[in-house]
């Protein structure tokens, strides 16, 4: 052992070392995040509640029930049901069912809609005591879009995997190659008939 | 002296886990104990196991990619490139130079959170607390890097076959660099705190030794093998996606216990950061996603013929046949199967694909580095005091939602 090794071992030099360095951190900005009254930046596609985009002219949903998100979904956790409509006989969708407990959240569903109609909301905090309320239907969906939309400060929602940057568009879909940005805010004339749902929905929380 | 031989001592059986803080999962060991030194040493895995591979032969291959983000759940990103490599390999699909250097980017960031992740827990174990806490720190901002690139932080499905799922932005590109520039320094820090301490020293060194020889006849990969001296490593040997395009060295340790394998991964800190650097500075523009690529709605019945059954072979899938177009139905299915390894931050990651040519694996199955190391714990702790079990499964870096599947 050379002189200078015992003088390490002796004076227990590593460890003064790492207790400098603990030291160091002790002054320096907290890095923690204190959750309910700070929260982290979202950033763009962040995958949290399910909703339905309200289309801004119908006021109702967009989707065509086309069967495409059904299908691909892993987790096979979307249920939609389409009827024939007897005036016309055109299909509409009857029943659309997404039981958010049983979701893997991989965002699928929203990358293969043809028509932008479905999407994953930077909504994260939707905890539930019953099973019952975290099975959306068609009309929970849209709920979730007006309460997501409610809190957004930004005027217009465009998702991210609506149309991924990157990849080819021509081949996409017609619905989603012509997709702008959706207005969050209700179009004036509707005003006062989206306002009530939102504060109902408050209370219940 | 007479009161000594009479003492009649007997071999105490216990169990370490499945609920334990310290096998980083649901492992059990049956230990057989003289004293304090371990006689026999009995691992026993499956408490996790949710049959990935059966699950993956009732999905189509896009259906089947989020299942790999979670088996090693600490490194999802990595597992699901290592499925679309294979899947591509199998599909005969060129992926675009861009996603490429995404994917070897995505790759590498995983490699350092889950090396962090790794550093943390082990040192937690061996009793180091501060280096949990520096750590931790760091990789919130690698998942924060995940997030920019695809909104989600742990089971990310990032990239799909043929490419990735999304172009990543000038903001990621920017951070990512500034990563590359602060991370070295962070990597002082853990050393600094835990390199030289006489504690951690005698607690790793010599520890938990495997000669060359027996590391390989256990079949180990990733640092658990480089530690023992071997610099066997799939990116160098059979280059997947972008890593033939980077400079990087394989660090390997000499004596092959806790402390060289510890080194080894600290090394693999500065490399994977140095191929992150490189990559961004070479970054082509371009599309993410092959032309050819099949969408997310992939049939499950027949595959179609490819375009162009001549299309260029890839560099890396010169080991492997390109498939032939498939056969006409009243030959029945013509089965191609295909192995592909990558390198994940715990070893290396195989897919065995058997296709009978329809949009649904046949077989899939993962060979998980993560289950052919916990058989190696055995080797290692067998003769070893107690405390050094806990050293041995930190080494040998184990997640058991892989090692279980």
């Amino acid at each position: 052992m050379t002189l200078k090794e015992l003088i390490k071992k002796v004076f227990f030099i590593e460890i003064l070392k790492g207790m400098a360095l603990t030291f160091k951190m002790m002054c320096t900005r907290a890095v923690t995040i204190q959750y309910p009254k700070q929260r982290r930046r979202i950033y763009a596609g962040f995958r949290g509640r399910h909703a339905f985009v309200r289309d801004p002219k119908t006021q109702k949903e967009k989707c065509i029930a086309c069967m495409r998100c059904a299908n691909i979904c892993p987790s096979q956790c979307i249920y939609i049901a389409k009827k024939k409509r007897p005036e016309d006989g055109k299909l509409y969708l009857a029943q659309y069912d997404i039981e958010a407990l049983r979701c893997i959240y991989c965002g699928y569903c929203v990358e293969v809609c043809p028509v932008c109609a479905l999407v994953l909301t930077e909504e994260y905090e939707y905890s539930a005591y019953t099973r019952e309320e975290l099975y959306f239907t068609k009309e929970k969906l849209l709920e979730n879009w007006d309460e997501f939309t409610a809190k957004l400060k930004e005027d217009t929602y465009f998702n991210k995997f609506w149309r991924p940057d990157g990849i080819d568009h021509s081949k996409l879909p017609k619905g989603k190659r012509e997709q702008g940005p959706v207005p969050t805010r209700p179009l004036p004339i509707s005003e006062p008939e989206s306002s009530p749902e939102k504060t109902e929905k408050k209370e219940t929380d | 002296m007479s009161v000594k031989r009479d003492l009649k001592t007997k071999l105490l059986t216990i169990n370490m886990g499945p609920q334990h803080p310290a096998t980083h999962g649901v492992l059990r060991l049956v230990l057989e104990l003289d004293g304090e030194t371990v006689v026999n040493c009995k691992p026993y895995v499956g408490y996790l196991h949710r049959g990935t591979e059966k699950l993956g032969e009732n999905r189509t291959y896009p259906m089947a990619l989020p299942l790999t983000d979670r088996l090693d759940y600490v490194s999802s990103m990595a597992n699901n490139i290592g499925f679309c490599v294979a899947v591509e390999r199998l599909l005969g699909i060129e992926v675009p130079e861009r996603a490429k250097y995404i994917r070897t980017i995505m790759a590498e960031l995983t490699r350092i959170a889950n090396h962090i992740v790794w550093i943390a827990t082990h040192a937690l174990d061996i009793g180091a607390m501060t280096v949990f806490l520096y750590s931790m720190r760091d990789r919130e901002w690698i998942l924060e890097l995940y997030e920019m690139a695809c909104g989600a932080r742990l089971t990310v499905t990032y990239p799909r076959i043929g490419g990735v799922r999304a172009d990543v932005d000038q903001e990621f590109l920017d951070h990512c660099y500034k990563f590359t520039e602060e991370f070295p320094k962070r990597v002082e820090q853990y050393e600094t705190l835990i390199d030289q301490n006489r504690i951690w020293l005698q607690r790793t060194k010599g520890i938990g030794v495997l000669t060359a020889e027996e590391a390989i006849n256990l079949g180990l990969t990733g640092p658990t093998l480089r530690g023992s001296g071997v610099p066997y490593d799939v990116r160098k040997f059979a280059p997947y996606d972008a890593y033939d395009k980077v400079e990087f060295e394989v660090p390997v340790g000499k004596v092959g216990d806790v402390y060289d394998r510890y080194r080894c991964r600290m090394e693999e800190f500065r490399q994977s950061n140095s191929i992150i650097r490189q990559c961004l500075e070479k970054m082509p523009s371009g599309y993410v996603l092959a032309a050819d690529a099949p969408g997310y709605d992939m049939a499950a019945g027949p595959r179609k013929k490819p375009a162009q059954p001549s299309a260029p072979k890839a560099e890396g899938a010169a080991d492997t046949p390109q498939p032939p177009a498939n056969q006409p139905a009243e030959q029945g299915p013509a089965f191609e199967e295909i192995y592909v390894a990558t390198e994940v931050p715990k070893g290396e990651l195989g897919f065995y694909f058997v296709s009978d040519g329809t949009g649904k694996p046949y077989r899939m199955r993962i060979r998980a580095p993560s289950f052919v190391h916990a058989s190696a714990l055995p080797k290692m702790c067998e003769g070893s005091l107690v405390a050094d079990v806990i050293a041995n499964i930190g080494t040998i870096d184990i997640v058991l939602g892989e090692c279980d599947r």
